[in-house]
C-alpha cells in the first residue's frame, strides 16, 4: 500500500482524509429526515444508529482489548432501567436520567469487572454471562422495586427546551437525530481510545496478556477502564432503546440473546476497528428488519402490496430474524475469521495485487 | 426435617439428568478443548424428538431414547466433521461463537418449523409419585434417574474398559502424544462430539416429561451444563457427574430456603464463588 502524503497525517498516525470523510458523512446523514418522510426508513435508520453503537461500545473491550464479554445486557440493561424509572417515578426527563444511567453503569461494570477481570479467556466469558442472568433474574425476582416480568411502559417523554425550540418526542424524528448523536459520540469516542497512549495499552493486552503486564501495564486496571468506556456507552444506548420502544423487561433488556447480538454485531462486521461494527450493522439490521416487518418494503415502494413475497416472508420467516444472525456468524467464523470488513480489505489488496502486476508486467516484459 | 430430605431427595434425582448434560459438554471439552455453547441446543432437540415421537406415534419418551440418541450421535459426529473441527486451531473466542451461531440456527429452525409455542409430553406417570416413608418420589424423575444412572455406568465402562473409550481419555490427556501413539485424533473428536451430542439428546428426552418445550429452552440448560463443568473441573468426567447432583440439589434447597424465583440465581453466584476461588473444579485438576 502507498503510503498517505505525510501532510494528511497528524502526529499520532491519525489521517485527516478519515475525519473529513467522517464529518461529511455525519452532516449528510443529519439531511436525511429533511428529504425521507416515509417513517419506515428513519425506523431502520433508528435501530441501525442503536445497532452501531451497541457494536462499536462493544468495540472497546472486545475488539481492542480483546476481553469478550458476552454479558454486555447488563449495561444496556443498567441504562434503560435506570432512565425508565427515573422518568416513571420522578418525572426526571430522559436527557437528565441518561447522565443517571451513565453513573449506574459505571458502578455496575467496576463491581463486574473487579470479579470478573480475575479471569481469562474462556471463564471470562463464562463469568461474564453468568453475572448478566444474576442481574436478569434478580429484576425479574425483586418485583416492589422492578415490577418483576411486567416491565415499565414509557407513557410519555417530556417536551425538550433546547435554544428557545420546543421538542416532542413524539415522532421519528427527533429519535433520528439523538441516534445520530449518540453514533457519532461513540465512534469518536472509539476514534479516541483508538489514537491514545490508553489504546496502545488495550491492544497490548489483547496481543498477549503476559507481555503486556511485564512490560509494566496494569491489567485489571486497564481492563477495568476499557470495560468502563464500553459501559457507559452501552448504557446510553439502552436508554436510547427503552425511549424508542417505550417498553422494557427483565428479558428483553437483560436477555442472554441481547449480549449475543451485541458480539454478533462486531464479529460479522470486524472486531477491532471503527468500520467494522458499522459494517456489521449494516449488514444485520436491514436483514432483520425486512424479515421481522416485510410490510415495510411496501410502503417504501420495493414491494407492491399483493407482491407474493410479504406474504411468503410473513409466513414462514416472520421469527427468522435471529437466525440469520446465526447462519452469519457461523459463515464468517468459518471463511471470514476477520469479517465482512476483513473480506472486503483482503478483496481489494487483491486487486490491487493484480493491478500492480499487469503493470509491472508491461514495463519489464518476462524474458 | 421432612421438608429438607424431601428437597434433598428431589434435588439428587433431577440432578442425575443435570450430570448427563454436564459430562456431554466436559468430554466434548475434554478432547477438543472447545466450549460448546449449543450443548442446550442439543438438549432441546433430544427434547423435541421425544415430543415427536410421543405425539405422532405414541412412543414413550424413556424408549424413544432409542431413537434420540443415535440421531443426535450423528448430528453432532456430521457438525464436528463438517465445521467444528475447522475451528480447532482458532481462538477459544472464535471456537465459543461458532457454537453459539450453531446453537441459534438450531433453535431457530426449530421455531420456524414447530413455532415457537410451549408443548408438553403428557404421559400417564408425568404427575404421580410412589410413596416413601414420609418423603414421595416422583415417577418420572425416578425413572429418568434410573435410566440416567445406567447410561453413566455403561459410559464410564467405555471410558475405562473398551479400547476406543482409553483411546478417547489419551486424546483428552495429550493430543499430540496420543497421535504420536497411532491414535487417529480426528476419529476421536468426531466420536467424542457425538457422544456429547448423544448425552444431550437422552438427557433431552428424559426431561420431556417434566419440563415445557419450546424452541428456547436450551440456553437455560447450556449455561446449567458450564455450572456442572466448572464446578467439577473441566473435562473431568467424574466431576460432572458430582457437580450435576450438586447443581441439582442446591437449586432445590434453594427454592426451598431461598425462594423458588432465586434458586438459578443462587446457582449462577455459586458457579462465580467456584470460579474466583477454585477455577480448576471442587476435585481439583483432573481430566477423565
Amino acid at each position: 500500500m502507498r503510503p498517505p502524503s505525510p501532510l494528511l497525517r497528524s502526529p499520532r498516525g491519525a489521517s485527516i482524509v478519515a475525519v473529513v470523510v467522517f464529518l461529511a458523512v455525519a452532516a449528510g446523514l443529519a439531511l436525511v429526515p429533511q428529504l425521507v418522510r416515509k417513517p419506515y426508513v428513519l425506523h431502520m435508520w433508528i435501530v441501525l444508529f442503536l445497532a452501531i453503537a451497541q457494536g462499536e461500545a462493544w468495540n472497546v473491550i472486545g475488539g481492542y482489548t480483546g476481553q469478550y464479554s458476552v454479558g454486555h445486557a447488563a449495561y444496556f440493561g443498567v441504562g434503560a432501567y435506570t432512565t425508565v424509572m427515573l422518568l416513571d417515578m420522578a418525572r426526571i426527563p430522559p436527557w437528565w436520567g441518561a447522565w443517571a444511567a451513565v453513573a449506574c453503569a459505571l458502578v455496575v461494570s467496576l463491581a463486574i469487572g473487579s470479579i470478573t477481570f480475575r479471569l481469562r479467556g474462556p471463564y471470562f466469558v463464562l463469568a461474564s454471562i453468568a453475572v448478566a442472568e444474576i442481574i436478569r433474574l434478580a429484576t425479574l425476582y425483586f418485583k416492589g422495586f422492578t415490577r418483576g416480568a411486567e416491565g415499565f411502559l414509557v407513557s410519555d417523554i417530556p417536551a425538550l427546551h433546547l435554544f428557545g425550540a420546543e421538542i416532542e418526542f413524539v415522532t421519528k424524528r427527533p429519535f433520528y437525530y439523538v441516534g445520530l448523536g449518540l453514533v457519532v459520540l461513540v465512534i469518536a469516542a472509539n476514534w479516541a481510545v483508538q489514537h491514545s497512549k490508553l489504546g496502545y495499552y488495550f491492544q497490548a493486552i489483547r496481543e498477549d496478556q503476559d507481555a503486556a503486564h511485564s512490560l509494566g501495564i496494569h491489567l485489571a486496571f486497564y481492563k477495568n477502564v476499557a470495560l468502563a468506556i464500553s459501559a457507559v456507552f452501552t448504557a446510553l444506548a439502552g436508554a436510547y432503546y427503552a425511549m424508542y420502544v417505550k417498553f422494557i423487561d427483565p428479558n428483553s433488556a437483560f436477555g442472554l440473546d441481547l449480549s449475543v447480538q451485541i458480539v454478533l454485531i462486531c464479529i460479522i462486521g470486524g472486531i477491532g476497528t471503527i468500520l467494522g461494527p458499522v459494517i456489521g450493522a449494516m449488514v444485520l439490521v436491514p436483514l432483520s428488519e425486512i424479515l421481522r416487518n416485510p410490510k415495510g418494503l411496501v410502503q417504501v415502494g420495493i414491494l407492491s402490496p399483493d407482491s407474493r413475497a410479504v406474504a411468503f416472508i410473513e409466513a414462514h420467516f416472520a421469527n427468522a430474524h435471529v437466525l440469520v444472525y446465526g447462519i452469519l456468524v457461523v459463515l464468517v467464523i468459518l471463511f471470514a475469521p476477520d469479517g465482512v470488513l476483513g473480506l472486503m480489505r483482503n478483496g481489494t489488496r487483491r486487486v490491487r495485487r493484480r493491478l500492480a502486476e499487469r503493470r509491472a508486467g508491461v514495463e519489464a516484459p518476462a524474458p | 426435617m421432612t421438608v429438607f430430605l424431601q428437597s434433598v431427595l428431589s434435588g439428587v434425582l433431577v440432578g442425575g439428568v443435570y450430570a448427563l448434560i454436564g459430562i456431554g459438554l466436559t468430554i466434548i471439552f475434554g478432547v477438543m478443548r472447545v466450549i460448546n455453547f449449543a450443548q442446550g441446543d442439543l438438549l432441546m432437540l433430544g427434547m423435541y424428538l421425544a415430543w415427536l415421537a410421543f405425539k405422532r406415534y405414541h412412543v414413550d419418551p424413556y424408549v424413544s431414547i432409542l431413537i434420540a440418541a443415535p440421531l443426535l450421535f450423528l448430528w453432532g459426529a456430521l457438525l464436528q466433521k463438517a465445521l467444528i473441527n475447522r475451528v480447532l486451531d482458532a481462538l477459544p473466542q472464535n471456537q465459543i461463537l461458532l457454537t453459539i451461531g450453531l446453537g441459534l440456527v438450531m433453535s431457530n429452525t426449530v421455531m420456524l418449523v414447530f413455532t415457537s409455542d410451549y408443548q408438553l409430553v403428557t404421559t400417564s406417570y408425568s404427575s404421580s409419585s410412589f410413596p416413601l416413608g414420609t418423603l414421595s418420589v416422583s415417577q418420572p424423575l425416578l425413572y429418568s434417574f434410573l435410566i440416567t444412572a445406567a447410561i453413566t455406568a455403561a459410559l464410564y465402562w467405555f471410558l475405562i474398559r473398551t479400547d476406543t473409550g482409553q483411546a478417547i481419555r489419551a486424546t483428552a490427556q495429550d493430543r499430540d502424544a496420543a497421535q504420536l501413539m497411532g491414535i487417529n485424533v480426528e476419529r476421536m473428536s468426531v466420536l467424542a462430539f457425538g457422544l456429547g451430542a448423544a448425552l444431550a439428546g437422552a438427557a433431552g428426552t428424559l426431561i420431556a416429561p417434566t419440563y415445557y418445550i419450546f424452541p428456547q429452552v436450551g440456553s437455560a440448560f447450556t449455561l446449567k451444563a458450564f455450572v456442572i463443568v466448572v464446578l467439577g473441573g473441566m473435562g473431568s468426567v467424574v466431576g460432572a457427574t458430582l457437580g450435576g447432583v450438586l447443581i441439582g440439589m442446591t437449586e432445590s434447597l434453594a427454592a426451598v430456603y431461598v425462594a423458588s424465583g432465586l434458586k438459578e440465581l443462587v446457582v449462577y453466584v455459586l458457579f462465580l464463588l467456584v470460579l474466583l476461588f477454585r477455577p480448576a473444579g471442587l476435585l481439583g485438576k483432573s481430566r477423565m
